[in-house]
């Protein structure tokens, strides 16, 4: 049962058909680049080729062109976008104020330095062309090693240099914990720029009522509040004159919790043209500009006793924020939650993290799937290493370290309780499905046949959404809902979830109809429009969805329902105690003739009130805003085979299997899906995905040729194993969208790292340098 | 720059349809925004992700890469020409039943891949699966349930004779 004293479990739990499906399947999906109003214009942004350059721009001959309707340059907006200011409260951070277009110089390639509104997209690029942009080159920022360097051109001038934040915290005994070693490890972990690419680009579509001072942003993006709240603000529109929709999500993984330059643009062209104005990103823009995640280095020393027990650990994490902050993140959060998490379910009680961060002339670091993954990464490949230095079984060094369930309660070293984890349960039953002695001793065989084979595994625990203290640390929120019935019986709920591929159409709608005991097909979920349904700053990412959006789509549903029970209890001389809604029809359990439908009692409550008993509600409306309770923790041990090519360095995956336990499922498939997606991710990130910038901090890899999407011939079929630890709060659901992203790669190093028999400190691992590590050629340092 | 428009005519989805356009215009820009065929989606815009996919004579491409006026006097079938009313293509069928798609935006170019495969191979061995979806990106499934679908489809179009039989099989 999922919910205690609940009927739910009609449709929970069971792999319900999506009701999204049919119109993706038909071309009847609306995206906002399918989305068309009279007189639309179309627009094209002008960006920089130069990493970081002062410029002065002339659009003259832009605005001649015929066919153009306006050009915007950084000038043309002054009092109409303000300037962009993210946060910056967060003790340690300086304030890295911008323009929404360049103004005086430009900060990296992809830069937005104009835009045009043309009657179509091939004038505008047209145009585009033409304008003149004068580019006087300034010493280029390319990387940490130059930010760190207190002598490199700051990218602004008054940040006084290139380090944005800088943030020390201390935990336990560290001095104690490295007096007690028997070894000291210390490992340099490096991650490389990793780009989100949805499949449908960023993008948007403005109108405005110049009469009514009303802006309509229909916008790619998966926090739509968000969206109109921090839009708003910076386009000087109070709340009620400003609606965000967003329509079908092409994917966005992240990408598109932003509200970036080019959306305050595009909005403020239609405010100032009076046109509709369209924008949709291309894919070289996307790749070069949109935004791009990951690339974090972290140095673990970890004080270490011979039988594998890890005493303390001191981390010092650098984070390649990029050349701007994307509203509304301060990057420097993400090394908060790196911080937070990073202990995973390992006894790390004395614990310090040191975290910086600094500004390059690259893309904007963004959110993606985990965002803060790297964790993972290193925390199992720490493991993997101490295991290889002692002597030890990686299996045994995380027996060694990982809580049980016998421990828990367990305070960690952030003070968080960790209750009913069972990454341990997680471990065990996929070291038990994975048979490793077998393997091992068939490597043996294939390793004297000259072929390359290995095994390598990670566990983790994510907080999808976390428990209580983690969500209140990091300023969690509640997430409504509202189930309202119709007066024909049939029921709408709305969410505040912006679903992209997260299914919430059907999983909401599955525990609505369970709950209420309605027909799933009675149900609608609505979402995505600022001017329906409740308000919260979140909208989809986080995997807050699973336990928040669903527990207070439960919660609001058993409000309505109440209140039907309440008339119908009325109505049949009965206690509501006593009734039950089976199919949508209310009856007194054990007196079937004894019933009334729902269709009947909601006609009444908005048609007929007066023949309704006294006191009864006057509309059926059930609202709940849900913290999350205990919330919980998801959590799974993914394991991976690889055979490589010696002579090509090809990676080949032979067997992966993730061994996961986020609760009760909704839907199986759905979480299945969700897991395959983000273990594909994980695959694409090691082996083939890399955002490249050469040492002048020019962009190398701006499309699909360069910048490596795997395909269907590049991931594997992935086995998946479910355990259902039950959840302290009522609400046994939990998050699973960003799991497979993060505990893929370690596995996946780890295994080649098995398979190479050498310690591997970086990503990515592309065939030249697995070729490296083999030493088949010279290592290109 | 700009040049003289020209006039197209074309079937679309078994239907006469015209319009001028540019030489340089797409394909796809054409049957999207001049025809409204919006189920046609645009990825990548160099042939790389395949969401552009459709048939012209029969034959899958990617109409990013085709200018419309190429086009002219062919026969075209996009994703909104698959279904009968509300009767889904087995294909269809299959991507539903198989949870093939989680955001949908790559859809109706994996639709019309599939569709063209299996009109070519109507009884795909497992290993000839994964090399005729590999000219399509899919970001969100990992393309473990897509390769279930086009094994799916491919039964259920066997059984229902969707296909016609080929030419070498009648021989």
């Amino acid at each position: 049962m999922a919910v205690s004293g609940s009927v739910i479990g009609n449709y929970v739990g069971a792999s319900v058909k999506r009701v999204e499906d049919p119109r993706f399947l038909t071309g009847q999906g609306r995206y906002v680049d399918d989305l068309k109003f009279p007189n639309m214009a179309h627009a094209a942004f002008l960006r920089s080729p130069y990493p970081h350059a002062r410029i002065t721009v002339d659009a003259s001959e832009a605005r001649a062109l015929p066919g153009v309707i306006a050009v915007f340059t950084a000038a043309d907006l002054v009092g109409v976008v303000n300037p962009i200011q993210i946060d910056a409260s967060l003790p340690g951070s300086k304030p890295l104020p911008h323009t929404a277009l360049a103004s005086d110089k430009v900060r990296f390639v992809g830069d937005p330095i104009a835009m045009v509104v043309a009657d179509n997209r091939y004038i505008a690029e047209d145009a585009i062309d033409l304008i003149q942009v004068d580019y006087d080159p300034l010493p280029p920022v390319p990387g940490m090693d130059v930010a760190l360097d207190p002598a490199s051109e700051p990218l602004y001038e008054k940040a006084g240099g290139n380090i944005s934040y800088h943030d020390a915290f201390t935990c336990g005994d560290l001095d104690a914990a490295f007096a007690a070693a028997d070894r000291v490890l210390t490992e340099t972990f490096r991650q490389h720029r990793y780009i989100n690419v949805p499949m449908e680009t960023r993008g948007g579509v403005a109108t405005y009522d110049t009469f009514t001072g009303e802006l309509t942003y229909y916008a790619a993006t998966q926090a739509h509040n968000a969206m109109r709240f921090f839009l708003g603000a910076q386009l000087n529109l109070p709340g009620h004159q400003i609606r965000v929709i967003a329509p079908d999500i092409g994917g966005a993984f992240g990408l598109k919790f932003g509200i970036y330059r080019e959306d305050m643009v595009v909005a403020a062209a239609a405010m100032q043209t009076g046109r509709p104005v369209k924008w949709i990103e291309d894919r070289r823009e996307n790749l070069t500009a949109g935004g791009h995640a990951r690339e974090d280095t972290l140095t673990l020393e970890a004080a270490v006793k011979n039988d594998g027990t890890i005493l303390g650990l001191k981390v010092k994490m650098i984070l390649d924020a990029g050349a701007y902050q994307v509203t509304p993140l301060n990057p420097a959060l993400f090394t908060t939650i790196v911080r937070t998490v990073l202990p995973g379910p390992y006894r790390f009680l004395n614990y310090a993290f040191d975290a910086t961060v600094v500004t390059t002339n690259k893309a904007p670091y963004v959110a993606y799937r985990g965002p803060w993954a790297v964790e993972t990464w290193v925390r199992e490949g720490l493991a993997d290493i101490i295991a290889r230095e002692l002597g030890l079984d990686p299996v045994e060094v995380r027996r060694k370290n990982i809580i049980t369930q016998e421990e828990q309660p367990y305070k960690n070293a952030l003070g968080l309780t960790m209750e009913r984890i069972s990454a341990r349960e997680t471990l065990e039953r996929a070291v038990e499905l994975a048979d490793i002695p077998r393997f091992r001793e068939e490597q043996k065989r294939l390793r004297a046949q000259g072929r390359v084979v290995g095994f390598g595994l990670a566990t983790f625990i994510e907080p999808a959404p976390g428990g209580a203290e983690y969500m209140a640390a990091m300023g969690g929120g509640k997430e409504p809902a509202i189930v309202k019935i119709d007066p024909t019986g049939h029921v709408t709920a709305y969410t505040t979830q912006v679903p992209h591929g997260q299914s919430h159409e059907t999983t909401l709608a599955q525990i609505v109809a369970s709950e209420l005991g309605a027909p799933f097909e009675h149900v609608k979920v609505v979402h995505g429009d600022t001017q329906m349904g409740p308000f919260s700053l979140f909208g989809t990412g986080g995997s807050r969805a699973a336990t928040m959006a669903s527990g207070a789509a439960l919660f609001a549903t058993r409000e309505v329902k109440k209140q039907v029970l309440q008339i119908a209890g009325a109505m049949l001389e009965a206690s509501p105690d006593d009734l039950q809604i089976v199919n949508s029809i209310v009856s007194v359990r054990g007196v079937p003739q004894k019933a009334i439908p729902l269709a009947q009692i909601a006609l009444l409550v908005y048609l007929a009130p007066a023949h309704l008993p006294p006191g009864s509600p006057t509309e059926l409306i059930g609202t709940y805003a849900y913290d999350g309770g205990e919330g919980g923790w998801s959590q799974a041990t993914h394991c991976c085979w690889v055979e490589i090519d010696p002579s090509s360095g090809k990676v080949d995956i032979t067997r992966y299997l993730a061994v996961e336990d986020c609760g009760t499922m909704i839907n199986p498939a759905v979480v299945e899906g969700q897991v395959r997606g983000g273990i594909a991710q994980g695959i694409g990130g090691v082996l083939y995905e890399h955002a490249i910038y050469d040492e002048n901090g020019q962009f190398l890899t701006s499309t699909f040729m360069d910048y490596l999407v795997p395909t269907a011939m590049e991931i594997p079929p992935i086995e998946i194993d479910h355990l259902e630890t039950p959840a302290i709060s009522p609400v046994n659901f939990r998050g699973v969208g960003e799991g497979g992203a993060i505990c893929a790669p370690p596995a996946i190093i780890n295994a080649i790292s098995d398979a190479l028999g050498v310690k591997i400190t970086e990503q990515p691992l592309p065939p030249t340098r697995i070729l490296e590590l083999m030493g088949a050629i010279p290592a290109d340092s | 720059m700009a040049s003289k428009k020209q006039i197209i005519e074309l079937t679309v989805n078994g239907v006469q349809r015209d319009g001028m356009a540019e030489p340089r215009r797409t394909l796809a820009d054409f049957l999207r925004d001049d025809l409204g065929l919006t189920g046609t989606h645009l990825g990548c815009e160099h042939g790389v992700c395949g969401a552009c996919t459709v048939l012209v004579n029969s034959e899958a491409v990617r109409s990013c890469l085709m200018f419309a006026v190429q086009a002219n006097g062919q026969e075209v079938t996009t994703i909104e020409g698959l279904a009968s009313g509300s009767k889904l293509h087995p294909v269809q069928e299959a991507f539903w039943e198989c949870h093939g798609m989680q955001c949908g935006f790559c859809t109706p170019g994996f639709v019309m891949s599939v569709y063209a495969f299996l009109q070519e191979n109507p009884d795909p061995r497992e290993e000839e699966i994964r090399p005729a979806l590999s000219g399509n990106l899919c970001r969100c499934t990992g393309y473990q349930n897509i390769v279930n679908a086009v094994r799916l489809a491919a039964e259920k179009m066997r059984e229902t004779s969707a296909v016609p039989v080929p030419a070498s099989a009648i021989e």
